[in-house]
């Protein structure tokens, strides 16, 4: 018995040594001579392909993987419901959309499946024209009727009120009436009201025409069994939700932007850590979204990594209760917290410098974005303060008390110290006394949203279509996300809110009208100086977000900002872009 | 076949015979015991799954607003709540989700893509399994080594040595030993990997059958994959293992140090009988017994010190989807996962009591 347990025991020993002593890293910048094909989890629809693959302009450089990790989780790949930003550049590798920005620019438009769209002119239908050749991965033709069958998924208001994101509720059912095919490659969108951000809407992962075989009309699918097919440059051969995405170049895509590797891997992690550590001992290529400023700066010393921030980021502002019954319904409270704020103070000693102050909700880089709050408050300020507290009726021996809301762990960390140093800077009037309430995330954004809860609270904000309205819109109507600026209306419950100035909300449907772009871009700074002076909210700093990658991956050089590896302001990733260079 | 249910086979099968042979050898009490043990189970797990159930339910927030966040208008929420059957009363939710438990069909989760319960443990079940397993042989195996061997060197300096191992290592936060071991092991000597189950483009050339990862590698003969699961579970299981060593290192030693006072000790050694067989062969087995009424209560305590491993060692098991599930009020997935945590805990702790009765025959039922 005893020899027998030896013999055990060696062999559990010499196995574990063996493979402790071995690297199974594999180095995914050289060749990979592997082609065993990656199993898909379940059995994917069987479309006979009408189409050969053509073989001159979809081969791929060289033999090569990349591996991209991140901390985000996908949560639906149908375009129709799905509303993340991880769910989106996903889709968007698989399905081209009908338009796209220019990797790496500022928002810029460019064609994708179809032309730019052309606007009739009284601006209610855009039109746009498919791209000849379409075919989907498993070599599907596609017709406009079946384009304009699969888009209108986004209208069908049964389908949607099953949909977990609701994202045609959004972005479509609020602007279009109808979607209908004219002639044999013209989608014309018909709208409800005028809109001159819609070509940045039909930009959107929500335009992308689906594969009908994969997306029922009647039935959200929202992880397709892979393989999954699209008009995109790639294929998605394995998606296993808590691990990783395998994608593979599209042979029969014919666009703008094929693939230059073998294939990408999403690498999904539980955290940001372990996400750094992966990275710097080289187990991942590319680290994508969510880092943090603090493990970024540590691998900033890391030999053979770059660590870039990206132009433009989610922000970071309060939300300002502007309904009666609360003491900030007074607009010279709302203007004094808004005077008191030190948004420098706030970079340099909550993130070190690395985060950029923000004085317009509208954050710079986009039409008409201007700095509104520091114009008309001047901040820090609290000579101004002090005056406006006390014209309010405020004194050392009765201080304005306000219940300040916060999410301890949702934004990180530094947001709730953020906050917290706001708390300090309002205190620092001697006019103030702040109650810090911290609520875990499930029950504070509802309070907070509600406008029940909080005098004043922290949310964030990244947008679904980059263009003023969005960073304006949803803070003024219905009930603003808990500003409850323009109460009463059928949003605000029993909610009542006064004196505020009406060019608040003429304004914001004067700009969706207006065509010519500098006309546009008056009105919308007018509307900021209105919006800040009546602090419907306050907005505070641009988070920064962070993309490191390995010496050898590199971007498009001749597209902009390719040491970001062509993520622009509008934080687009397009895999396309990415080489190996060594 | 679905994974989790081909998982259930691979362990339920030999678990099965295992009880069977007992239950036909046993003695007539035995039989009535294991019986009535069955019998308990069934509405401890019912105890435990209501529980979970109403405590979720009085928690405040709500799975829509976790998940759609400040973007969530209030006719959003309400039709999410209708679709997900919240707004039924709770009393119809409580029976459906019984009717799921007992149809083994869970429901769907609330959040992400709604995935059949069932088929988001089927990915998750396996990792854990194959975390806590090699865990459990390490805690057991080093336990049981250094233990009996702190016992037979009672007071000399490798017993001191071994018995301070044993209380900083069962006080060190799980978190944070692994942490330490990852920064040791994989940064500073770049032995093991940082984080995972496998290594990123092996696993796309495994083909996978129980979402065991080592099975999957031996069943289809990949040994790159083997290998590499093997590396991705060292500092893991190590980490876990190791915690939970403590536990059983103080309870061997003392109960060997007891046994080696035994008179059938006496008359063993009397006999000439060697030391080392005297101590591992008669005075360890006796000592096992107490320590293995131990590993059903541990039980629990590794998958809850799995849920901090999977989060450090980026570990894709049910530790870290109930941490996810709690955060964003998925009540569906979190009873789920309870239930299924139940029952394995209840059928170890089975197990464990019938192997007791099998290494102690005095036990009378």
């Amino acid at each position: 018995m005893r020899q027998y347990m030896k013999i055990i025991l060696l062999v559990v020993v010499l196995t574990m040594v063996a493979a402790a002593c071995g690297s199974d890293t594999t180095d995914t910048t050289e060749a990979t001579t592997d082609t065993t094909a990656p199993t898909a989890t379940t059995e994917a629809p069987t479309t006979t392909p009408t189409t050969e693959p053509p073989t001159e302009t979809t081969e791929p450089a060289g033999p090569t993987t990349i591996i991209i990790g991140t901390t985000d989780t996908v949560s639906s790949l149908d375009a129709a419901d799905a509303y993340a930003t991880a769910d989106w550049e996903l889709i968007k590798a698989f399905n081209e959309p009908l338009l796209r920005f220019q990797p790496g620019s500022n928002s810029v438009l460019e064609p994708g499946i179809a032309s730019l769209p052309v606007a009739s002119d009284d601006g209610l239908s855009w039109e746009v024209t498919l791209r000849d050749g379409l075919v989907f991965g498993d070599g599907l033709e596609l017709t406009v009727e079946m384009a304009v069958e699969q888009l209108n998924r986004l209208m069908n208001v049964d389908l949607q009120a099953s949909a977990p994101n609701q994202v045609g509720n959004t972005l479509a059912i609020p602007y279009v009436e109808s979607i209908e095919a004219v002639g044999d490659d013209t989608i014309r969108f018909n709208l409800l009201g005028p809109a001159g951000f819609f070509p940045q809407i039909l930009a959107g992962a929500p335009y992308t025409i689906t594969h009908p075989d994969y997306f029922a009309l009647d039935e959200m699918n929202l992880l397709p069994a892979s393989p999954i097919y699209g008009l995109g440059p790639w294929i998605i051969t394995e998606n296993t939700a808590a691990e990783q995405t395998v994608l593979e170049p599209n042979p029969y895509y014919n666009g703008s932007y094929p693939a230059k590797v073998d294939r990408i891997i999403v690498q999904r992690f539980a955290s940001p850590s372990a996400m750094a550590d992966a990275v710097r001992e080289g187990e991942i290529d590319v680290a994508w979204r969510i880092l943090g400023a603090e493990a970024a700066d540590e691998l900033k010393t890391v030999d053979g990594l770059t660590v870039e921030t990206i132009p433009q980021a989610p922000i970071r502002y309060l939300i300002v209760n502007h309904a009666d019954g609360f003491v900030t319904s007074d607009p010279l409270v709302r203007q004094a917290l808004a005077a008191a704020i030190d948004r420098d103070e706030l970079s340099d000693v909550v993130f070190g410098g690395a985060v950029t102050p923000l004085y317009s909700q509208v954050p710079p880089g986009f039409l008409g974005a201007n700095e509104a709050f520091e114009d008309a408050y001047q901040a820090p300020n609290l000579d101004l303060a002090v005056s406006l507290l006390e014209e309010a009726g405020y004194s050392e021996s009765n201080k304005l008390q306000i219940d300040l809301g916060y999410p301890p762990e949702h934004y990180g960390v530094t947001t709730a110290d953020g906050v917290l140093l706001v708390a300090q800077q309002w205190e620092a009037t001697g006019l103030i006394d702040v109650n810090e309430i911290s609520q875990e995330w499930s029950t504070y954004v509802s309070d907070c949203t509600n406008g029940v809860a909080f005098d004043v609270c922290v949310l964030g904000w990244f947008f679904d279509f980059p263009d003023a309205e969005n960073y304006l819109q949803p803070f003024i109507e219905g009930d603003g996300l808990g500003t409850m600026v323009l109460c009463p209306n059928e949003s605000c419950g029993d909610a009542t809110t006064t004196g505020i100035d009406p060019l608040l909300g003429s304004l914001l449907i004067d700009q969706r009208a207006e065509t010519d772009l500098d006309a546009r871009a008056a009105i919308l700074e007018q509307l900021q100086d209105v919006y800040a002076d009546a602090v419907v909210t306050i907005p505070l700093w641009l988070e920064p977000e962070f993309i490191i990658y390995r010496d050898g991956i590199v971007g498009d050089s001749s597209l902009p900002n390719p040491q970001t590896l062509n993520i622009g302001p509008d934080f687009e990733f397009l895999y396309s872009v990415l080489e190996v260079t060594n | 076949m679905h994974p989790l249910l081909i998982v259930f086979l691979v362990f339920g099968i030999p678990a099965g015979f295992a009880l069977g042979w007992v239950f036909l050898r046993g003695s007539e009490s035995l039989r009535r015991y294991i019986l009535t043990r069955i019998a308990l189970t069934l509405p401890m797990v019912l105890i435990l799954i209501s529980v979970v159930f109403f405590v979720l339910r009085v928690m405040p927030g709500d799975v829509v607003s976790s998940t759609l966040g400040p973007k969530a208008s209030e006719e959003t929420r309400q039709n999410i709540m209708e679709a997900l059957g919240l707004d039924d009363p709770l009393i119809v939710q409580y029976f459906r989700f019984l009717g799921d438990v007992v149809t083994l069909d869970l429901g769907d989760s609330f959040i992400g893509a709604r995935r059949p319960i069932v088929d988001e443990l089927g990915e998750r079940l396996p990792a854990t399994l194959e975390l806590i397993i090699p865990a459990a042989i390490i805690a057991l195996g080093s336990g049981l080594l250094f233990g009996t061997y702190a016992a037979i060197r009672r007071k000399k300096p490798v017993d001191y040595s071994l018995r301070l191992y044993s209380v900083i290592i069962y006080s060190m936060p799980i978190f944070w030993l692994g942490l330490l071991l990852r920064l040791v092991f994989s940064v500073w000597l770049d032995w093991t990997p940082i984080a995972g189950r496998i290594d990123v483009v092996t696993n796309t050339t495994l083909e996978r059958t129980t979402n065991l990862l080592f099975v999957d590698s031996i069943l289809s003969g990949n040994w790159a994959a083997l290998k590499s699961v093997l590396r991705h579970m060292i500092l893991p299981a190590a980490t876990l293992g190791l915690v939970l060593s403590g536990v059983f290192v103080r309870l061997t030693r003392i109960n060997v140090i007891e046994t080696l006072q035994e008179d059938y000790v006496l008359a063993a050694r009397a006999r000439g009988i060697r030391e080392r067989i005297v101590t591992y062969s008669y005075a360890l087995k006796n000592a096992m017994i107490p320590v293995v009424t131990v590993i059903g209560l541990q039980v629990a305590i590794l998958l809850a010190g799995a849920v901090l491993t999977e989060t450090v060692f980026n570990w894709p098991g049910m530790g870290r989807y109930l941490i996810e599930r709690i955060s964003a009020r998925d009540f569906q997935a979190v009873q789920s996962t309870v239930a299924v945590f139940a029952l394995f805990v209840a059928l170890i702790s089975l197990a464990v009591d019938v192997i007791y009765s099998v290494l102690d025959p005095r036990v009378k039922y």
